[in-house]
This record gives C-alpha cells, structure tokens and sequence, in this order.
C-alpha cells in the first residue's frame, strides 16, 4: 500500500480509506504525484470507471502499479465537467470519450472528445439512470 | 502444321469437300480448339487448385456437385454467369468493361503461342519465345485500366501494384529466357524444345544445365501471375479484393479465367524451356511401340506428345500451387527489392554463366 | 490543396477482410506509406453495460460470455467472482480447479484462432486451417461439457453449474498430450519463415513506455518486456498453487508477440496438466450451495475482479444494490490496443498494417461492449 502520509501532507483534503482514496476535485495533480517515479510509480491506469448516482456521477480511476503489482481507486464525484487525464495516460482518451458518451461528462483539455461508440447525431447519454431503454431518440444522418 | 493440313483437306476432299471450303475452315479450328481447351483446362486447374490445397489443409475441398466435386467449377460458372453485372455509378464506363476483355484476350494469344506438340503451334514465327514474353505482359493493361476505371481506391493500389511488380520481374524474366534461347540458339520455342532432345534422355532438359535460370524464372513468374506469395495485386487481408473489387459476374469471371488461363499458360512455358516441352523423358514415345504398324502413328504421336507437355505442365501448376499453400505474402515495398537488388543481378550472372557454359561445353570451345 | 492532392484518404473497414470484426481505419495514405491513422469503433455496440441494469444477475450471466466471444469463460468467471466476492461465498477448491481448466483450454483455443488469423492476414492460409483444426477439438470439448462451443454459460455464482464428467477429462488429456507436435509443426513453417521474419521483425516496435502509457496488458506487455501476468502478480482462483512460467520477450515489435503467445500456449498446457490431476482424484462438491442463483438477493457493496485473458486484463466491475446490478463496468484488453494503433502504424505500410494489427490480436465485440 502507498504511503498515505506523504500523500496526505502534499494533499491535505484528500480522505484515505481502507481501499480508495477519495478526492475532491483536483485530480489531475493526485494522479500526476501518484504516477512520478519518485513516491509510488502507479504507471498503469487500468480504467476510468462511471456511475451515475442522480445527484453527480461517481468517477473511479483505477490505477495499477506494475513494480508493488498493486491496484489503487482515485474516486471523484463530478457533475458536469472533469479534469482531464490524457496529458498523463494516453489510455485515457477513450476513457473519456465513452464516458462523455454515455454520461455527457465533458472533460477539460481533452481536445478530441468526441462519441465513441454513438453515431454523433444521438440524443442523450444511454447509461444515465435518467435514460430510458425505449425513448426514439435516434436520429440518422445521411452523411 | 504442314502434316495435319494435308492429312485434313485429303480427309474433307475424301467426302467431296471443296478444298477451297477447307484453306478457309483450317485456320478457323485452332481457334476453336483453342478457347475450347482453354475452358477446359481452367475448369480443371479451378477444381484441381482447390483439391490441392485441401489435401494441404486436411480437408476434403468441394466434394457435394458430382462425383468427387468434379462439377463443382461448372456450378461455380453458371453461377458467375446468371449474376447480375454490377456497375457502380461513378466508373469510367467504356474503359470499366473494357478492361476485363484486354486482360483475357493476350491469354488466349499466348495459348497460341505454345507448340503443345511437334504439330500443334498455332502461331508460328521464329521468334515466338520473344513474343511470348510480351504477350504474356499485356494483361496487365487490363488490371491498370480496371484498377483506374473502378474509381475505387483500392483497386487503384492494386493495380499500381500490379504494374510495380510486373515491370521488375519482366527483366529477370527476359534475363532467363535469353540464356535459354544462347542455349538452344533459337528463338523459336519449338526449336528450344527439340534442341532438348539429346541421347541422355531426360537429361538434356535444359533444367540441368541452367538450374538456376529455372529457379529465377519460377519465382519471377510467380510475381507476374500474381500468384502468392507475391498476390499484393489482390491481397485480400490489404486490399479487399484489389482491382477486381468491385467486379462481378461475368466481368469478373473474365478476369479470373485469364488468371487461371495464365497460370497454365506460363507454366507451358517454363515446361517448354526448361522441362523439355513435348519430348518424352524416356528418350522414345510410347505410341512407336504400340501402334508400330499403323498408319496413323505420326498423329498418335502428336497426341502423345500433348500428353506429355500438359503432364510437364501441372508438375510446374502443382509447383505453383504448393508455394501458395506453404508462404505468406511479401511485402510491395520487399518485392521490388528483391527483384532489383536480387534477383536481376543473379539472372545476369546466370546469362553470363550460361555464355560461358555455351561456349565451352556445348559448342567445344576448349579441346 | 497541395496537401489534398498529395494524400489519399482511404477507409479500411468496418467491412474489410482483415479487422477481425468491424474496426474502420481510416488512413491518410502518401502513396503506401500512412501519413495518419484514425480507430472508429462502434460499430459492434450493443449496450452490455445497460442491459445490466434491466436484468436479474442471474439474467445478466449468459450476456458476459458474449464480450469476448474467443474467451467466453474469462468474462464468465470475472463476473462471478465479483458477485462471489460481494455476496462472500467460498467456491469449493475442485470447482476452482475447473475454472482454471476451463479457462487455460480457452486461452488455447483464443491463441490458435489468432494464429490462424493472423497468418492468413500475412497471406498465408494454410496456418488457419491448421489452427482451427485443433482449436475445433477444443471447442468438441467444450461442447460435451457446457452445450456450446463458444458462448458457454458454465460458471455460475458460487461455483461451475455441473462436475466434469470422466470421458471428458480423458479426452482433454488425449488433446494436452497431441497438441504439443501440433504446436511444433506450425513453428516449422512459421517461425523459421524468412518471409514471415521480414513481414515481423522490428514491426510495430512498442516500447515498454508506450505500453505502459497506453495501458496495454496481457501479452502484448510481455513481449514488450515487463513481466506482467496477473495469474503470478494478483493470483486469483488456485493460480498461487499452480506451477507455470510467464513467457517475456524483450524485443516489443511483432515477432516478439508471436513468440510470447506461442510459448503462453505451452505454459498453459502445463496448467491444464496440474488441474487434471488434481481434477481426477478429487471428490469435492463444484458448486457452494448456499448461494441459491434463482432467489439470488446479494447485499449492497462493490467489487471489481481482475482477471488474466488472452487478450490482456479484463476486469469486471460490479455495484450491487437491490435485484439488479446497480452498475456493471468491463475493462477489456483489445479497448485499448485498438487506441495503440495509430501510435504503431504511422509512417508505415499497408501491409504492415495488418501485420501489426493482427500481431495485437484484438477483436471488435470485446472493444465495442
């Protein structure tokens, strides 16, 4: 497991639990310190996981570290904008892409963003809870 | 054909045929016989390429139209036949249906070409192996022009690839073919063919002496059939299908008839020049011994030797066929390297070494 | 304009021979060489993640297998674990064992599929024939076992839904002893190939960096030089008992693929060797009981499983709360292989395309989810 102290001390509102840590929203700079060879070298990251939970989605970074061959959860909760990763993990961008696909999470400094698995012409983002399965909402260009 | 046209008009003339009827309908036949044979042996090169590479892969190949899925090709055909011909809209409309005729058509000159025995060789001129060599080229005229009427991209690829290809193997090609003819002196094929004749039998087939001329001429042909693993032309995993893609039907079925026609044709040539073409390996044919006392012995030879030749030949298709199942396919950029930086040099110290063979060897000139 | 008339924009898919599925590339080419490559997915989408949320556990199951159709069993068990892991039920040791089994002849038969493909995407064909020739007897296999050849349906929660029954664990032994000359006659024609070599060596050269950076697992990090197996480094299942080596190759380009997934397929005929004899002489029930699947009701909690597939990490991520899952994540390994490409292709040649994107090995439906 890393060491909580040094990360505590370099950010001191992030809250360590048994098995995430949870951030509020500055992301980015977490994962950078997490990533640099120096502390703790988490130098995969695995996925991006949403959830949607009505009020905010839930966004769970999970990051892997092929030296102490551990895995390590960055939790946020975002609303309608994030911070993007993709300057750290290239591996990020589709991440991204399906999340802001299928949650309408926008992600800052991301400059490709864009669907990734709907045609672009689609109405709304399909694993919302505020979705539903039977709504037509897809309308086809003949481009 | 001197033999056959007397023996022909006497045979008509018997039935109170003008002779006149027959000077026209002769030089008709070969025609006939031609594109005849031409069909046929297409059909059997399909069913046999297909058999063969099943027995590579441990399968069992066509095997539900007929008897031993002898029909299959036939059903394959009618098939390709009754389909509707599909042109897209944006085609180079005359050039597009053009260029499946200018593919097949030199073929079926090439056919001509080849003396299938000492009395078949429908186009004779004195320097047929020459005019062979750039008959055999032509249909590539066709891919370009198909590959740039489709306007489909990948056609396009497929037919620059084409012509790449063809033109760097051409020059090993020619390379060979001249040491060959230094060998025989003669231009002619048939000639080539009967200078193989010589009292060790099978080993005056032109293969001993110029090995490697038959290596380099093998692969290289290999390239201008298209045939794997030079197949860049329609590689399928690249290019979908290459400059045929977006044929169909009949169209389609010309283009792969002059493959398949090619295929057999190019292979006569190599069994011509290097196998010894018509002669019979045992240094007599079997017709002298068991029709003796006919009268007709001279056509039952004639007949033997095409059995002879196309025996010759499907051991170079099977040669074909073999490479095809074992190799993956080169890279466009590696095939042309390997022709110019490999093999062109190779093929010119194979005509020199065969200069110098020439003259030493065969016409004595250290004693 | 200049730049127009320079380049060609050309399509390779989502209809094309060699995507293995419905990838579409869409290249800049100058001449052959590509000037710029850009991966649409999408093609294959059906949704496996909402559809989750409209279905029981129990309904969601036989949907899983369907991620990666060539290693149903991995997605399977993923799964299964996350839910064991959430309801915490132990699985009987045998059924482990099954597991493992099952899933190590998956990976054989995943691997000879891509061998097969991927030849026949550098113009050989025989190599497919072949391969799928032994990968069929695998698939018989799986057929007496489970009642399908490739969407299996066969771990449940808790366990595997029945025991293997003798005739097959002889007929799996019958096919572990056989395929090791069958393996050695595809390297005599392959490996040594220096057609094959020219069209492989130093293709597609991924450093450890560019792995790491884009996530890579499975067997294409291995042959990029970092040893990272999840069976050895996260043992999950009985893997911790099991007796196997982990194939690295440090030479990264495509050549080093092969011969990494290769010399998996004789490590993973090791495994199957160890679970047959534990297999045989066991007598353990293979499915814990007290988790009845029909009147399944699993308490509120997270889990995310993480397991070692053909195609690199696929890991399932469960959040449970009432009779539906609240929300099913899956990672899979081709997802990110397919973000590689444009990094590995540029600058190259058509061929090398294939050659580096068959040496990959992804498939579509495991990317499209």
């Amino acid at each position: 497991m890393i060491n909580t102290d040094l990360l505590k001390e370099y950010f001191p509102d992030v809250v360590v639990n048994e098995d995430y840590i949870f951030v509020s929203n500055n992301v980015f700079e977490i994962l950078s310190f997490l990533k640099s060879k120096n502390y703790v070298d988490f130098d995969i990251l695995s996925q991006i996981i949403a959830t949607d939970y009505s009020e905010f989605v839930q966004l769970t970074y999970s990051l892997y570290s092929t030296v102490n061959n551990e895995f390590l959860y960055i939790i946020t909760n975002v609303n309608t904008e994030a911070t993007s990763v993709v300057k750290l993990y290239k591996s990020a961008y589709f991440d991204e892409c399906e999340i802001y696909d299928m949650f309408g999470i926008k992600f800052i400094g991301n400059d490709k963003l864009k669907r990734l698995y709907m045609p672009e012409s689609w109405k709304g983002h399909p694993l919302l809870k505020s979705y539903s399965n039977t709504d037509e909402r897809l309308v086809w260009n003949n481009d | 054909m001197n033999y056959l046209f007397s023996l022909f008009i006497n045979y008509l003339a018997n039935f109170g045929v003008p002779k006149e009827i027959s000077y026209v309908v002769f030089p008709i036949l070969p025609f006939c016989i031609v594109a005849c044979a031409l069909i046929f042996v297409v059909l059997i090169l399909v069913l046999a390429e297909r058999k063969i590479l099943a027995l590579f892969t441990q399968r069992k190949g066509p095997n539900r139209v007929g008897v031993w899925g002898i029909l299959q090709t036939i059903a394959d055909a009618i098939k390709l036949l009754c389909k509707e011909n599909i042109e897209p809209n944006v085609t180079d409309g005359i050039f597009f249906t053009l260029a499946p005729l200018i593919a097949f058509v030199p073929v079926m000159v090439c056919w001509g070409i080849i003396p299938f025995s000492n009395e078949f060789d429908f186009i004779s001129i004195s320097t047929s192996a020459l005019l062979f060599s750039v008959v055999a080229i032509m249909p590539v005229i066709g891919i370009l022009l198909a590959g740039y009427s489709s306007n489909n991209k990948f056609s396009l690829i497929g037919s620059v690839r084409a012509v790449a290809q063809i033109v760097s193997y051409e020059l090993p090609i020619i390379f060979v073919i001249l040491s060959v003819c230094i060998l025989a002196s003669s231009l002619n094929i048939k000639d080539i063919i009967l200078a193989q004749v010589s009292v060790y039998k099978m080993f005056g087939w032109y293969i001993f002496p110029c090995f490697l001329g038959f290596v380099i001429m093998f692969v290289s042909s290999l390239a201008e059939l298209n045939r794997c693993p030079f197949d860049l032309p329609e590689a399928e995993s690249e290019l979908v299908a290459g400059y045929n893609t977006e044929y169909s039907g009949m169209r389609f079925a010309l283009f792969f008839l002059g493959e398949y026609a090619m295929l057999f044709a190019s292979s006569a040539f190599i069994a011509a020049l290097f196998l010894g073409g018509f002669i019979s390996p045992f240094g007599f044919y079997l017709s002298e011994k068991l029709f003796a006392n006919n009268i007709l012995i001279q056509i039952f030879i004639y007949f033997e030797q095409a059995i002879w030749f196309f025996l010759k030949t499907f051991i170079v298709v099977f040669l074909i066929m073999w490479v095809r199942a074992v190799l993956p396919r080169l890279k466009s950029s590696d095939l042309l390297k390997f022709s110019w930086k490999f093999l062109l040099p190779l093929s010119i110290l194979n005509f020199i070494y065969i200069c110098i063979f020439k003259y030493v060897v065969l016409v004595g000139g250290i004693k | 304009m200049t730049n127009l008339l320079k380049t060609m924009e050309i399509n390779l898919g989502p209809q094309h021979p060699s995507t293995h599925g419905v990838l579409r590339l869409v290249l800049e080419l100058d001449g052959e060489v590509i000037k710029s490559c850009t991966p649409i997915v999408g093609y294959l989408h059906r949704g496996i993640e909402k559809m989750a949320e409209s279905r029981s556990y129990l309904q969601y199951l036989p949907i899983v297998d369907r991620i990666d159709y060539l290693g149903g069993f991995f997605n399977s068990y993923a799964f299964c674990d996350c839910i064991e892991h959430i309801a915490n039920v132990e699985v009987p040791e045998k059924a482990q064992y099954i597991r493992v089994l099952c899933m190590e002849l998956n990976r054989i038969a995943s691997h000879l599929l891509w061998l097969g493909t991927f030849m026949l995407d550098l113009g050989a064909s025989s190599p497919l024939f072949y391969c799928f020739r032994d990968r069929e007897r695998i698939l018989h296999i799986f057929e007496e076992l489970t009642g399908q050849r490739m969407m299996y349906n066969y771990f449940t929660f808790g366990g595997v839904r029945w025991n293997i029954p003798d005739a097959i664990l002889d007929s799996i032994s019958v096919f572990v002893a056989d395929l090791p000359n069958c393996i050695k006659d595809y390297e005599n024609i392959i490996t040594n190939n220096p057609i094959f070599i020219s069209r492989c060596k130093n293709k597609g050269v991924l450093s450890k960096k560019t792995a790491l950076q884009y996530s890579i697992t499975g067997p294409n990090l291995r042959a990029s030089g970092v040893a990272l197996d999840f069976r050895k480094s996260n043992p999950y299942l009985v893997y911790d008992k099991l007796n196997f080596d982990i194939a690295i190759n440090s030479e990264c380009d495509a050549l080093a693929r092969y011969k990494v997934r290769i010399s998996e397929l004789y490590s993973s005929l090791e495994i199957v060797r160890q679970c047959l004899d534990y297999i045989r002489q066991s007598n353990d029930e293979v499915i814990n009981k007290t988790l009845k699947p029909v009147i399944l009701n699993i308490p509120d909690g997270e889990y995310t499983s993480s397991v070692e597939a053909p195609r690199g990490l696929t890991s399932c991520t469960v959040k449970a709360g009432g009779k539906n899952p609240y929300r099913v994540k899956w990672r899979t390994g081709s997802y990110y292989a397919v973000q590689l490409l444009p990094e590995l292709i540029n600058n190259s040649e058509i061929a090398d395309v294939m050659a580096i994107f068959g040496s990959l090995d992804v498939i579509l439906p495991e990317v499209d989810k």
